[in-house]
C-alpha cells in the first residue's frame, strides 16, 4: 500500500517542479520578497516588522496560489488525458490514488514554504532586519491551513473542471478567514434565511482565520501553545474528512 | 461455440447502458455479452469503431461497471485489486505522462504494479530492450511520436509480469515495421504461457496470430471462435493466371470468367467453380497457351466481417 501512495505522491511531485505555473510562482515569490528592499525606505521606522509581514504574507499567498491552481486540476486532470486508465488498471485502490495525490502536491507545498522561508530569511539578512526564528510559527501554521486548502482542491477536482474547482477554493480560502464574522452575521441579521445560511456556512467551511498568526510572530506576541495544538488538530480533522469525502465520490465514479 | 476449460477471462451476459448527450438519452453499448477466453489463448476482439470493444475492455480491467451480467477475471470480479496485479493492459491511443522520461514512467509504472524494489530496474531495461526503446529512455516522454507511446504502453502493461495481457487496439499509430515487431511480441508472450487478449479493427493483425476471434458489431458479440470455424474451408471461387494468349482468345476468355484482369502478358481469370477452370482450361489447350496458376479463393475474415458489418450496421 505504502509503495503505491509512495510512487503517485513521487509522480505528482515531479508533475507539479516541472510545471510552468509551480516554477512562475516560485520565482515570483522570491522577486516580491526582494522588492522588500525598494520599499525599505517608506516603511518610517517600522522597517523590520514591514518586511517580516511582507515577507509572511507573500510566502503564504504565493503557497496558497499553488495549492488552488495545481490542486484544482490533480485529479481531473488524470481523467481528462485518460492517464487514470492505466493509473487504476493496476492493483492501485480509489483511496490510495487519491492520498497519493494529495501527499504529492503536500510534499510540493513542504518544498516550496522551504525555499521560499531560505529566501525571506536570506532577504532579512540582507537588508539587516532581525532574523528572528519565532517567525517560523506563523510558516508552520500557514502549513497546516494549506492541509484544509489542498484537500478541498483535490474534493472539487473529483468532480468539477479546474477552472471552477480553483473558484471554489478560493472562495473557501476567503470565507474560511471570515469565518467569526459569519456567526456575527448570523445572531445580528433580522432575516431567517440568512441567519440559516450564515449559521450552515459557519458550521461547514473550515475555520482559516485560527492559521493567522502573522501579527502575532512579527510583533513578538507570545502565542498560545494550546490555541496552535487546537487548530493542528482540527487542521488534520478537517483534513481527514475531506479526503474521506473525496475518495467516496471518486470511487462511484466510472471512467 | 467450443467450451474453455480454465477460462482466464469469463462474461455473463454483460451490459453496459449509459446516459450520453443532450437529453442525457440512454445508450447500449454492450447487449448481453457472454463469452470466454482460455488460458494461453490469444484473442482477437473484432468490431468497427464504436461497436463496445473499449467499453468491454473498461469492464475487464474495473475502470467500469457492468449494468447487468457479471465479468470474471481469474475467477474472481474484475474490480478486485488481487485480480489487477495479475492484469497488465494498454489502452488505447495512450497518453502517458509526458513531464516523465521513459524510465521514469516505467519505473511509477512497476512500482504500482508490485515490483519488488530490487528487480524493478532489471524489468525496466529488458523491457526498453524489448520494444527497443532503449536510445529514448532518459528522454522526456512530450516529445514522442504516437508509435513510440505505443512502444511504451507495452513495455507499462507487461512491467508486472502480468499472466494476462488486455491491449486495446495496439497495432494504431505503428508502421509496417512496427506492427510486424508488435505482432512477434504478441507471439512471444503466448509462448511464454500467457493469455493476450486484444481488440482491433485491422483485420490482417487477427488472421495472423489469433487462436480465436470474438467478433462484436453493435455491442453484440455476433461471431466468436476459432478462425478455422468462422472461415470455412469453402472455396469461393477460383484464379487462373494464364499467359501466351493471342488476342482472339483473350477476348474469347475474359468472356468466360467473372472477372479478368490483364498485366502485360499475362491474363487473370476469376471463375466461380471448378467447371469454371474446365471452360478455361479447354480454352487454353485450344489456344496453346499456358496455365500459370490455379489459386482457390477462400472465405476470408474481410468477408466475413463485411457480411456481418453491412447487415448489422444502423440497424
Amino acid at each position: 500500500m505504502t509503495g503505491r501512495v509512495a510512487s503517485i505522491a513521487l509522480n505528482t511531485f515531479r508533475e507539479a517542479i516541472r510545471d510552468k505555473v509551480f516554477l512562475t510562482l516560485l520565482v515570483f515569490a522570491i522577486l516580491v520578497m526582494g522588492s522588500a528592499r525598494v520599499i525599505q525606505p517608506l516603511a518610517l521606522g517600522e522597517e523590520s516588522k514591514v518586511i517580516q509581514d511582507l515577507g509572511l504574507s507573500a510566502i503564504t499567498l504565493f503557497c496558497v496560489l499553488i495549492a488552488v491552481l495545481i490542486g484544482g486540476r490533480l485529479v481531473y486532470k488524470e481523467v481528462e488525458k485518460r492517464t487514470i486508465y492505466i493509473m487504476l488498471a493496476r492493483p492501485v485502490r480509489r483511496w490510495e490514488f487519491i492520498l497519493g495525490k494529495y501527499a504529492g502536491l503536500m510534499a510540493v507545498l513542504a518544498a516550496s514554504l522551504v525555499v521560499m522561508t531560505v529566501g525571506f530569511y536570506l532577504v532579512m539578512f540582507i537588508t539587516g532586519t532581525p532574523a528572528s526564528a519565532y517567525l517560523l510559527w506563523s510558516l508552520l501554521m500557514t502549513f497546516f491551513e494549506l492541509a484544509i486548502l489542498t484537500a478541498t482542491a483535490i474534493l472539487f477536482s473529483t468532480f468539477v473542471t479546474p477552472i471552477a474547482s480553483s473558484v471554489f477554493t478560493f472562495a473557501v480560502y476567503f470565507v474560511g478567514h471570515l469565518t467569526r464574522d459569519l456567526r456575527l452575521l448570523a445572531a445580528m441579521s433580522p432575516s431567517p434565511v440568512v441567519k440559516v445560511v450564515s449559521q450552515v456556512l459557519y458550521y461547514v467551511l473550515p475555520n482559516l482565520s485560527n492559521f493567522n498568526i502573522r501579527g502575532e510572530v512579527v510583533h513578538d506576541v507570545v502565542l498560545n501553545p494550546e490555541a496552535l495544538a487546537l487548530a493542528i488538530g482540527y487542521a488534520l480533522l478537517y483534513t481527514a474528512t475531506l479526503l474521506l469525502i473525496s475518495t467516496l465520490i471518486f470511487s462511484r465514479k466510472d471512467f | 461455440m467450443a467450451v474453455v476449460t480454465d477460462p482466464v477471462i469469463s462474461t455473463v451476459k454483460l451490459s453496459k447502458v449509459y446516459r450520453s448527450g443532450i437529453g442525457m438519452r440512454l445508450v447500449s453499448a454492450l447487449v448481453d455479452v457472454t463469452f470466454d477466453v482460455g488460458r494461453g489463448e490469444i484473442f482477437g476482439f473484432l468490431g468497427p469503431n464504436g461497436a463496445g470493444k473499449t467499453s468491454l475492455i473498461k469492464i475487464l480491467i474495473g475502470l467500469a461497471r457492468p449494468t447487468a451480467g457479471n465479468a470474471l477475471v481469474f475467477g474472481r470480479q474484475a474490480r478486485d485489486a488481487q485480480v489487477k496485479a495479475r492484469v497488465g493492459f494498454l489502452p488505447e491511443s495512450p497518453y502517458f505522462y509526458e513531464y516523465l522520461t521513459a524510465t521514469e514512467f516505467l519505473r511509477l509504472s512497476a512500482g504500482l504494479a508490485g515490483v519488488p524494489g530490487s528487480e524493478v530496474a532489471g524489468r525496466v531495461n529488458s523491457l526498453l530492450k524489448l520494444v527497443r526503446m532503449e536510445a529514448s529512455a532518459g528522454v522526456q516522454m512530450r516529445g514522442f511520436s504516437r508509435g513510440m507511446l505505443q512502444r511504451i504502453g507495452i513495455a507499462q502493461a507487461l512491467v508486472g509480469d502480468p499472466e494476462l495481457v488486455i491491449l486495446d487496439e495496439p497495432m494504431g499509430g505503428l508502421d509496417p515495421v512496427g506492427r510486424k515487431e508488435f505482432r512477434d511480441i504478441i507471439v512471444g508472450l503466448r509462448d511464454q504461457g500467457k493469455t493476450v487478449f486484444f481488440s482491433t479493427h485491422i483485420l490482417a493483425d487477427v488472421e495472423m496470430i489469433c487462436d480465436r476471434v470474438g467478433i462484436i458489431i453493435n455491442g453484440r458479440m455476433v461471431n466468436i471462435g476459432g478462425l478455422g470455424d468462422i472461415l470455412s474451408d469453402d472455396v469461393q471461387a477460383y484464379e487462373v493466371t494464364v499467359t501466351g494468349l493471342t488476342g482472339k482468345f483473350r477476348k474469347v476468355l475474359e468472356r468466360v470468367g467473372d472477372s479478368a484482369i490483364r498485366s502485360g502478358d499475362a491474363l487473370l481469370v476469376t471463375v466461380p467453380d471448378d467447371a469454371g477452370v474446365d471452360r478455361v482450361m479447354a480454352i487454353v489447350r485450344e489456344a496453346g497457351a499456358r496455365v500459370q496458376a490455379i489459386v482457390p479463393r477462400k472465405r476470408t475474415l474481410e468477408d466475413h466481417f463485411m457480411a456481418h458489418v453491412g447487415g448489422k450496421r444502423g440497424a
